[in-house]
């Protein structure tokens, strides 16, 4: 039996890299210090694992990787999609695949986090690292997040209970602010609760940012919330030293979305006239950071790029993932890292029934039971090493824990690369 | 018919379900459920664990019904393949379809709740 200390947990965008990973005969048998999913997910690694399948029939990786050549060498429009869940390493490689077919790639932050990037291309954003947080904040905000579900060590690693260089006394340090629309367990540990009608979290934030520069609104509450509350909730705000506010779907995938995550953005850059305040997503797969970053310094755009023109456009709403599936406009799709059969809604899903599927995924997926190619690779963290972003930017390198029986996802899609461009030489 | 208003979104069940499997009995168990108000629940006659037929403008799904604190009439789904069958592909422009605050309603019903296969034949009928 070994042990190996500092193991970093591929499953939210937290990437915790303080795990303690017992391993006997190649198998992990125990995990310290993880949240309750990342011990699922090491505990489980070997279960329910993928097997090479070409149109329902086991077969060798060779073959699965001979066939997925065959299909993407012979389409005209392959949608590549997925890549949050694997290193920036296979995410590089995605993008030269991509530009190599002349075809249209995107990541999971399109049903995610996508409008987040469209607000902060318009407005900028105040940000921070994950250390500032734990070491200085003093007020925090989780807006439309419920992280002791969601990222379930956030609370006790950064933003709530650890003891930091300006937070001497940790938890009693700081005061927890949580707006949500309904009581979460997140929400029950909050000095104060904001519960916000659906859909109203527009007018909240707007309300706030007028409050902030001394106006009245014309109506006493808004979003259900009284006015009073949000002037007191303020001056909370205006008393922090350093206050940040976390945001999830709560913002993004209510109606207004991306206008949502900018009313909050200008909030927090009108605070700053005030006093010191930060925003940060709440990044669900363990490295969606990566993909935004790699996208961006691959091809300019961080999501829905097309390459059909020789050279990268981006176009949410026209090169996004669920848009070019409803629109029937590809006629194959490589899923890598993900699961959008389960992500996706109906239309889309069965339009991805309608074209030829390849998947590669280390483990059974609802995208793999619709797929003609299966190519399972090793999980990145486990079966192999690689390089993923945290929430806030921060790049760590993951280990390889045990030996995987499949090859990882860069020589997956290298050899597919390889194979491509011999055929098409 | 009552309207509700149902949202989507991620469980601590459903993070530990899907490394179990995602085409297994816990990651139904975790995700083929729409937690209610409870007082929802007793004027439409629903008792915890029953399943009900839930449907919206885009589609319909068989669940089980949990009692939770959310504020009356609105419903809760976790992410997964049973919510995405109520949800509209449209995206108005943005790349994201509109996984919260939808328009449904639901009623009580004798059926199973459906599996991941059930989901993916209604898919493919569509």
């Amino acid at each position: 039996m070994k042990k190996i200390d500092n193991v970093i947990c591929p499953f939210c965008g937290c990437l915790c890299d303080d795990l303690s990973i017992r391993i006997e005969n190649n198998k992990i048998i125990s995990v310290e210090k993880g949240c309750s999913i990342s011990k699922s997910l090491f505990l489980n690694h070997d279960k329910d694992l993928a097997l090479p399948t070409v149109y329902g029939e086991k077969t060798s990786i060779k073959e699965s990787v001979k066939e997925a050549v065959n299909i993407l060498s012979s389409k005209k429009h392959t949608l590549i999609y997925g890549l949050s869940s694997t290193s920036i390493e296979t995410q590089r490689i995605a993008l030269e695949l991509a530009e190599f077919l002349g075809g249209s790639i995107d990541q999971t932050s399109s049903v995610c986090h996508g409008p987040t990037v469209l607000a902060t291309q318009q407005t900028g954003i105040n940000t921070c690292t994950l250390g500032e947080v734990k070491n200085r904040a003093d007020v925090v905000l989780f807006w439309g997040s419920n992280p002791l579900e969601s990222h379930q060590r956030h609370y006790k690693r950064y933003s709530l209970f650890p003891k930091g260089m300006f937070i001497p006394n940790g938890r009693k340090s700081r005061k927890l602010i949580v707006a949500d629309v309904r009581p979460t367990n997140s929400s029950k540990l909050a000095d104060i609760f904001l519960q916000i009608d659906i859909g109203k979290d527009y007018e909240v934030i707007n309300v706030l940012r007028l409050l902030l520069k001394g106006k009245k609104p014309t109506s006493d509450i808004v979003g259900g919330i009284e006015v009073k509350k949000l002037k007191d909730l303020l001056d909370v705000m205006l008393s922090a030293n350093y206050g940040v506010i976390f945001f999830g779907m709560g913002l993004t995938m209510t109606k207004g979305k991306y206008h949502n995550v900018e009313a909050a953005i200008s909030l927090v850059r009108e605070l700053n006239f005030h006093t010191r305040w930060s925003i940060e997503a709440m990044r669900g797969h363990y490295n969606v950071k990566g993909a935004g970053s790699v996208f961006s310094w691959q091809t300019g755009f961080p999501y829905a790029v097309n390459f059909s023109l020789g050279y990268p456009r981006y176009n949410p709403g026209e090169f996004s993932a669920v848009d070019l599936l409803r629109r029937k406009e590809v006629d194959s799709m490589l899923v890598i890292a993900s699961d959008p059969a389960a992500a996706f809604p109906h239309k889309a899903v069965k339009n991805m029934m309608d074209i030829p599927l390849i998947v590669i995924d280390p483990k059974v997926s609802i995208s793999s039971k619709i797929a003609d190619v299966i190519i399972p690779t090793a999980q990145v963290g486990i079966g192999t090493a690689g390089t993923a972003y945290r929430m806030d930017g921060i790049p760590l390198r993951m280990k390889k824990l045990i030996s995987s029986p499949y090859p990882s996802d860069v020589d997956v899609l290298s050899s597919i690369l390889s194979g491509i461009k011999e055929v098409k030489k | 018919m009552k309207k509700f208003e149902l949202i989507t979104g991620r469980t601590l069940k459903q993070g530990i379900a899907l490394h179990i499997g995602k085409t297994t009995e816990s990651y139904q168990n975790a995700v083929a459920v729409a937690y209610l108000n409870k007082v929802d629940m007793d004027e439409n006659f629903i008792t915890e664990g029953k399943n009900i037929l839930l449907s919206t403008d885009f589609g319909r799904v068989v669940v089980k019904a949990l009692k939770d604190d959310i504020p009356k009439g609105m419903i809760f789904m976790p992410y997964g393949p049973w919510a995405n069958l109520l949800i509209s592909v449209n995206t108005h422009g943005t790349g994201m379809p509109d996984f919260k605050s939808l328009i449904a309603w639901f009623s009580p019903v004798d059926e199973e709740v459906w599996s991941w296969e059930k989901v993916l034949k209604e898919v493919k009928t569509l």
